[in-house]
């Protein structure tokens, strides 16, 4: 961490020293041109009516028409408004639900307890979207269980159909991805913590600190970089997490609170082959990402802490 | 393992020619020179098993042997979409309503040149038909394969839409004549009301309806048959102005829709209506616990009815039977479509990734021969139906619990189902195209309730019981075949498109709705902000067109 940050001046010595490690680098930039950059030429399909019959090389260029087309339908603005809404709920609950997880998993002392529930509780995450959107269709279904134990209870007197209402679908999402992500996104907190260097939860208790102290001025200063780090991470990938579940869990009836920019994208570009309009959809969200990632790190940056560029 | 299934596949192969008479005995193909096929077909369905008995009969007289892949839990479009963009393509494909994306995309071969080498597929269609498959630049690049009757029409079923209600509920009502919405209703409520759980305690549905993805028709499109109309699908043409009429908006559908949301809140109407996918709306109606709801025939039967026969279900009288109600008394209706119906929208395509044109036409060809068409919709003789000394095929009640049954089905038929077929008289003038067209087999295949059911209407079939006014169908019937294929590119096709999304939304919304009359302005004003003016005008001139062009 601590090394110098003088300038080293480049020569022709330090290049041969370190020839094999500018070697590999140059192996990863060229996987990255090709694989990240490359695809980007793509984008000219925006600007374009794209035909797969004329290709890219001959199909009309219209402008910005593609761009006009999204911002005068309602349809897209609602959808850019779900799929933020959506990232945000779901960022904000894993967030503080993986920190407080891996916590309290901490504070427990029983070695074979702690690793027992840390493996269960991550064992979901290698299920697959299909399988836990599936789980919840059913749970949540009017004859599932959700609504027996509800009407069991007198809680309800008529089972309701969760999907229905517009209201359930953002809050049924932010759950299930922290059903399916807690226990491993708290994993790299775990870890984090192991790191806190012993001592300073010794002083703490000889200055007569009980758990909750140490919990707030021990542990959570400790894995703040951490916290930063993938707050900041995470925040570009806000409008990425919002197509499995709505994809399936979604229906005719609540499209107004579920469809999200991919879903649009796939609707517009795939279904009604308008690709254009399609990449259009993606372009604005790949932006908006960048916006996000940048308003993030300066954030970060100008509260003095970790940061990531 | 391998040697084994070979040897039963051949084991077959020998049984079936050994006992078929008539034109083809020996094999023609060895193994070798059968050629494979990939066909993608944008509906659901059931895959056969790898060796497939009747496939590999056929595939040993003909040469040829397709390995069909359904679709799966995504939309038609959506497949296609993806099969476009990847850029890899199967020899067949039958791309549901997409099939117009694929044109755009110019990967199908152009049937023009081929066309008239193979005699039964240039038989299936007459010359004026054949040029209704033309698109813009010309060239038929599809067929449709339903809908062909050959020779007389030996229709049973009531192959289209209807409001269904199970026999055991008309029974227990005492045959009543049910004509309007406000009777189907009744009937289901006073049922439900003394009949809550069937009798293994599963709670009885009274009512459901799919609103699934395209299949939302079945809460759609109802408005147009109640007021009289046949299945113009998207719109209705009134045919003494020669105008096109938004079924929307007609003063029918609110009271229709109105009607749904009044048995919805009287618990009549399954609460799942709204979010159910197809799959389980079919495992649904399955069980028998849903006493009735509106769909085509094609949409259910097929699957729910074997399964109702291996349950012993139709024993109890869950088969369900159409009613053809109308908005007022004493009003005709067409719910039955009498004629072929043409929907030159879809169809089967080869598409340029198939390195032997030829030998494919030659296969789609060769599926039309009666032998073969005989192999895939009755089976093998012997073993799927007997012939009796006039000729007459038929089954024994085994037999017809067998091909019911859907590991055997996997199994042992093939019909290749989106393949070109025929409905109607087999060449040898005797039997139906299909077991289920056949009178003698419809009859002794017909539960006891359905019988009763039938007789206490003086129906003789599955049509009688609807009375709808027998017509021919208009030079520019069905206008779905128009809006099926408008893609984005027009104005027309874009509102289309947003009308969709708007009725998927509110439709059930409305149904739901505990103030039906607000929400059904809110209803309006979304639907009136996607522009159906621009998709009318659209049908408008497409209905001139087809008219102009059937009268000259």
């Amino acid at each position: 961490m601590a090394k110098s940050n003088k300038k080293q001046a480049i020569t022709m010595k330090e290049i041969k020293r370190q020839k094999f490690l500018l070697i590999w680098s140059a192996v990863f930039v060229i996987y990255g041109i090709i694989f990240y950059y490359v695809p980007l030429g793509g984008w000219i399909m925006a600007f374009q009516h794209y035909k797969p019959k004329t290709g890219l090389l001959h199909s009309k260029f219209v402008g910005l028409d593609k761009f006009k087309f999204l911002f005068y339908d309602d349809v897209f603005l609602k959808v850019i408004r779900n799929t933020l809404a959506m990232g945000i709920l779901t960022l904000v609950a894993t967030f503080i639900m993986a920190i407080a997880f891996a916590i309290l998993l901490n504070e427990v002392k029983s070695m074979f307890a702690k690793k027992a529930i840390q493996t269960i509780s991550y064992l979901p995450h290698f299920l697959s979207w299909i399988i836990v959107c599936g789980i919840l269709h059913d749970a949540l279904s009017g004859s599932g269980i959700v609504n027996e134990v509800l009407v069991g209870l007198h809680i309800l007197k008529t089972p309701i159909n969760f999907f229905a209402h517009p209201g359930y679908f953002w809050p049924i999402v932010a759950f299930a991805n922290v059903w399916k992500e807690t226990g491993w996104n708290a994993i790299i907190y775990l870890a984090a913590i192991t790191s806190i260097d012993p001592c300073l939860y010794e002083a703490a208790s000889i200055d007569g600190g009980g758990r909750w102290a140490k919990i707030r001025h021990i542990t959570l200063p400790g894995i703040r970089p951490t916290i930063m780090i993938l707050l900041i991470m995470n925040i570009g990938n806000v409008l990425n997490t919002s197509f499995e579940i709505p994809y399936l869990l979604g229906n005719g009836l609540i499209k107004s609170v579920s469809d999200t920019i991919d879903i649009y994208v796939l609707t517009w570009g795939i279904s009604q082959s308008d690709y254009s309009l399609g990449t259009a959809a993606g372009i604005f969200k790949s932006i908006v990402s960048i916006v996000l990632i940048l308003i993030a790190n300066s954030v970060a940056k100008r509260s003095g802490g970790e940061r990531l560029f | 393992m391998k040697f084994r299934k070979y040897f039963v596949t051949l084991m077959a192969a020998a049984m079936a020619t050994g006992m078929l008479t008539g034109a083809v005995s020996a094999e023609e193909y060895s193994d070798d020179q059968i050629k494979d096929y990939t066909m993608f077909i944008a509906m659901p369905g059931s895959e056969k098993n790898d060796g497939n008995e009747v496939k590999e009969i056929i595939a040993h007289k003909i040469g040829g042997r397709v390995k069909e892949i359904w679709l799966t839990g995504q939309t038609d479009a959506e497949a296609v979409g993806t099969i476009i963009a990847s850029g890899e393509y199967p020899e067949f494909i039958n791309g549901g309503d997409a099939m117009a994306a694929l044109y755009d995309a110019d990967v199908l071969v152009a049937w023009d040149d081929y066309i008239d080498n193979y005699p039964n597929l240039k038989e299936m269609y007459t010359d004026k038909e054949w040029d209704m498959f033309r698109q813009e630049d010309g060239h038929i690049y599809w067929a449709n394969v339903f809908g062909n009757t050959y020779g007389m029409s030996k229709a049973t079923t009531h192959n289209d839409e209807a409001f269904w209600i199970q026999a055991k509920v008309l029974e227990w009502a005492g045959y009543p004549q049910i004509e309007t919405l406000d009777e189907y209703f009744d009937v289901l409520e006073k049922y439900y009301e003394a009949n809550p759980t069937l009798e293994d305690g599963t709670k009885v549905i009274p009512y459901t309806m799919l609103c699934e993805d395209w299949r939302y028709f079945c809460i759609e499109n109802a408005p147009e048959f109640l007021a009289g109309y046949p299945n113009d699908g998207s719109v209705i043409v009134d045919k003494e102005n020669m105008q096109i009429v938004d079924y929307n908006t007609i003063p029918i559908a609110e009271t229709y829709f109105r009607k749904l949301n009044e048995e919805y809140s009287k618990g009549i109407i399954d609460i799942e209506f709204g979010t159910q996918t197809y799959d389980e709306y079919i495992a649904k109606l399955s069980t028998g616990a849903v006493l009735g709801m509106c769909d085509q025939w094609w949409d259910f039967a097929y699957t729910v009815n074997d399964v109702f026969k291996q349950q012993g279900l139709d024993i109890a009288g869950c088969n369900y039977v159409p009613l053809g109600l109308v908005a007022e008394k004493g009003q005709e209706n067409r719910w039955h479509t009498y004629g072929d119906t043409l929907n030159n929208s879809s169809g089967v395509a080869i598409t340029t990734s198939c390195d032997d044109v030829e030998a494919a036409f030659q296969f789609l060809n060769d599926l039309l021969d009666q032998e073969i068409h005989d192999l895939r919709f009755w089976g093998v003789e012997g073993v799927d139906y007997l012939v009796d000394e006039n000729g007459l095929y038929y089954r024994t009640p085994e037999m017809r619990m067998q091909v019911a049954d859907n590991e055997y089905k996997a199994s042992h038929m093939c019909d290749y189902s989106y393949m070109p077929q025929w409905g109607g008289t087999s060449k040898d003038g005797i039997n139906a195209m299909t077991p289920t067209e056949q009178t003698s087999e419809f009859f002794e295949g017909l539960a006891e309730p359905l019988v009763k059911c039938f007789e206490a209407y003086g129906a003789g079939n599955y049509p009688d019981m609807i009375h709808s006014v027998v017509e021919e169908n208009a030079p520019w019937f069905p206008m779905y075949s128009f809006s099926n294929a408008m893609t984005t590119e027009t104005e027309g096709g874009v509102a289309w498109t947003k009308m969709g999304e708007v009725k998927h939304e509110w439709l059930p919304k409305v149904v739901m709705s505990d103030d039906f009359d607000t929400t059904w302005a809110e209803y309006m004003e979304a639907y009136n902000a996607t522009n159906p003016e621009a998709f009318l005008a659209e049908m408008q001139e497409e209905l001139e067109r087809r008219a102009a062009a059937a009268a000259e």
